[in-house]
């Protein structure tokens, strides 16, 4: 690793380790009902929204009601959305006049859904095919609605160790009206303010044809950026405005720009578990998760990068320099913008999918094998370094859950975390939410690599790609493997990749993959509402169950869960956990790749 | 028609969600929590 490389990572866990603390005991705060100072402009908003909706904030509500409300919500939205997406011909903002041609129904399904459940996977390139109105009320209120769902299942989550003897979880429309008003807005408002200052564009202009310096004609996608590229980040949501995301100069326009939006992302995951730590009672339980979120996150970006700046034996072969020297940064720079170099792009490639984040700044599928499995392992291991808003802590508390438990097996006693016994049901929940994300991704990884769909007669539409809606012509590709650039391992890859990003409700893509197809966009739409409502339900009912439970008085044979051994622990439960699940998966992908490429057989 | 099919699919979804979120209570034998 170079020296800027390392002195990046130093001051970017620096500036996350600042914020931590007064961020998440702000949060507890919001989520406890206590005035702020943000109160006093917003407090007016937050009352006359809980009036129209006709919801009593006080009102406690149990586990399943919660998860009914939250269901029910996300239906809403998901539907509101699809119908917006396939009307957008007949909407306002649309300088472009893009219609239902472009936003097929199989591809407003897939959209729906991937922004409904803060995934943001887009099997589209939204400069083509989504109008103005459609990024700013279709897409972008769910940046904010799907985080501010997950900020609120982790709340319940946690309310679910720190009460004792209580029947509910707390009120899913405060929390989600409470992240909105006190977390959300405000910060967006700063953020989008730091990326006008830096370049981001926010207007509603038709796209502005250019000539080059060399006579061409270009054409320049504008739009209201700024705004969504804040919460696309700081919401961990992803969906770029542009169809190269953060490696677009209007996303992303420098260095500086490319740090903020790292902070962002992991801005909110990490403070949640001080969050966590305060509303237990024990901030060093906080720090024992955002100590074992962060020795991960550092093992992976250090992988990443570490390949990244090898190389690979074909640049060497081909007396390609890949040392790093004043003029060029040496190693593999395939994919990656020249503007960030290897060292701000593995970074990027690691917190993206670290976080359920899925905005990229170079693209993985031209990262080395071991490279490129690091981001991929990440999203297997269910996104917790630091995780999605919510999603990160309510996922490592699964995984809590489970250290215990096997803690427990090793040295015969019921197991405990923070004082609640781990029984039978608690340790069926994490198990079914665990195995309900394997079985998703291992499953549609298989479909999609096996199905051979017919070349022709009327089922040849259900993997063809609608070339037409753009001015070129249909693909038929049948076989659903015949939608990938590279075949063998690489190929296999990027099959798992798009299924592990599905599920994982990360969004970023492998790449590699024409996946506008009715097969593509069902399946991945399905393994991303598999991925989000299928895992919050059991942990919903972990947390009810939990919350009904009295406080176990620590004893000399309590395991303590708030210390550096905890944390150990939990880091070997979540490599084993997803090394145990996944590594067939790995060894024909990545891991025989690499191999491959070592004795240079790959193409 | 096909819209009709991806809104089912989502409704029908979302249904399968709630009956889950009952099966998850029911494993627990029932109590009301």
């Amino acid at each position: 690793m170079t020296v800027p490389a390392t002195l990046q990572i130093i001051l970017y866990f620096g500036v996350l380790l600042l914020i931590t603390k007064p961020l998440g005991a702000y949060m507890a705060r919001v989520f406890a009902g206590e005035r702020t100072l943000l109160h006093i402009p917003l407090g007016w908003l937050e009352r006359g929204t809980y009036r129209l909706l006709g919801v009593d904030p006080k009102e406690d509500m149990k586990w399943t009601t919660y998860s009914v409300a939250m269901l029910m919500f996300s239906l809403a939205t998901l539907l509101f959305t699809y119908g917006a997406l396939r009307m957008q011909g007949f909407l306002p903002l649309n300088p472009q006049g893009l219609d239902a041609s472009q936003m097929t129904p199989d591809l407003a399904f897939n959209t729906a859904v991937s922004f409904t459940t803060n995934t943001n996977w887009q099997s589209y390139s939204p400069e083509l095919t989504v109008s103005y109105f459609s990024n700013m009320v279709a897409l972008a209120v769910h940046n904010w609605a799907s985080a501010a769902v997950g900020i609120a299942i982790a709340l319940a989550v946690i309310r679910g160790f720190a009460r004792k003897n209580a029947n509910g979880i707390g009120n899913f429309w405060a929390d989600v009206v409470r992240a909105t008003l006190y977390l959300l807005l405000p910060m967006c408002l700063v953020g989008a303010i730091l990326f006008l200052a830096m370049g981001v564009p926010q207007n509603f202009d038709p796209y502005t044809i250019v000539t080059t310096l060399e006579g061409g004609k270009q054409t320049i996608a504008l739009g209201p950026v700024a705004s969504q590229e804040v919460i696309k980040q700081l919401g961990t949501n992803g969906g770029g405005f542009f169809n190269v995301n953060s490696a677009h100069p209007f996303e992303n326009p420098s260095a500086l720009s490319n740090f903020l939006t790292l902070v962002m992302i992991w801005s909110i995951p990490a403070a949640i578990t001080h969050t966590f730590g305060k509303m237990v009672g024990n901030t060093k339980q906080g720090w024992a998760i955002f100590g074992a979120m962060a020795v991960l996150a550092l093992a992976g970006i250090i992988v990443c990068t570490a390949a990244e700046q090898a190389g690979t034996p074909h640049l060497a072969s081909a007396h390609i320099e890949t040392a790093t020297t004043a003029l060029q940064p040496g190693g593999n720079m395939e994919g990656k913008e020249i503007r960030f170099g290897i060292a701000s792009s593995t970074l990027f490639a690691s917190v993206t999918t670290g976080a359920s984040c899925g905005a990229v700044n170079s693209m993985h599928d031209s990262y080395t094998p071991l490279g490129g499995l690091v981001p991929l392992f990440n999203m297997l291991t269910g996104e917790v370094v630091f995780g999605g808003v919510g999603a990160g802590l309510y996922g490592m508390l699964m995984f809590a859950v489970l250290a215990v438990f096997i803690a427990g097996l090793m040295v015969g006693r019921t197991p405990e975390y923070i004082g609640k016994k781990i029984e039978k049901f608690e340790v069926q929940m994490a198990m079914l939410a665990t195995l309900v994300l394997a079985a998703s991704v291992l499953g549609f990884t298989a479909l999609s690599s096996t199905i051979d769909l017919p070349k022709e007669g009327a089922l040849a539409a259900l993997n063809t790609w609608p070339g037409s809606a753009y001015g070129g012509s249909d693909s038929v590709y049948g076989a659903a493997t015949s939608n990938l650039n590279n075949s063998g391992p690489h190929g296999f890859s990027q099959i798992f990749y798009t299924y592990a990003s599905a599920t994982g409700n990360n969004g970023s893509a492998f790449a590699g993959i024409t996946a506008n197809t009715p097969w593509y966009n069902t399946t991945i739409g399905l393994g991303m509402l598999i991925g989000r409502f299928l895992m919050i339900v059991p942990l919903l009912a972990l947390a009810g169950a939990l919350a009904r439970k009295g406080q176990v008085a620590t004893s000399s044979g309590t395991f303590p869960t708030d210390t550096a051994t905890f944390a150990a622990l939990l880091i070997g439960v979540v490599l084993i956990v997803g090394a145990l699940t996944y590594f067939p998966g790995l060894a024909l992908g990545p891991i025989v790749e690499h191999f491959q490429m070592h004795a240079l057989t790959t193409h | 028609m096909i819209d009709l099919l991806f809104i089912g699919t989502s409704i029908g979804f979302f249904l399968l969600a709630v009956a889950y979120t009952h099966g998850c209570q029911k494993l627990r034998g029932g109590s009301n929590d």
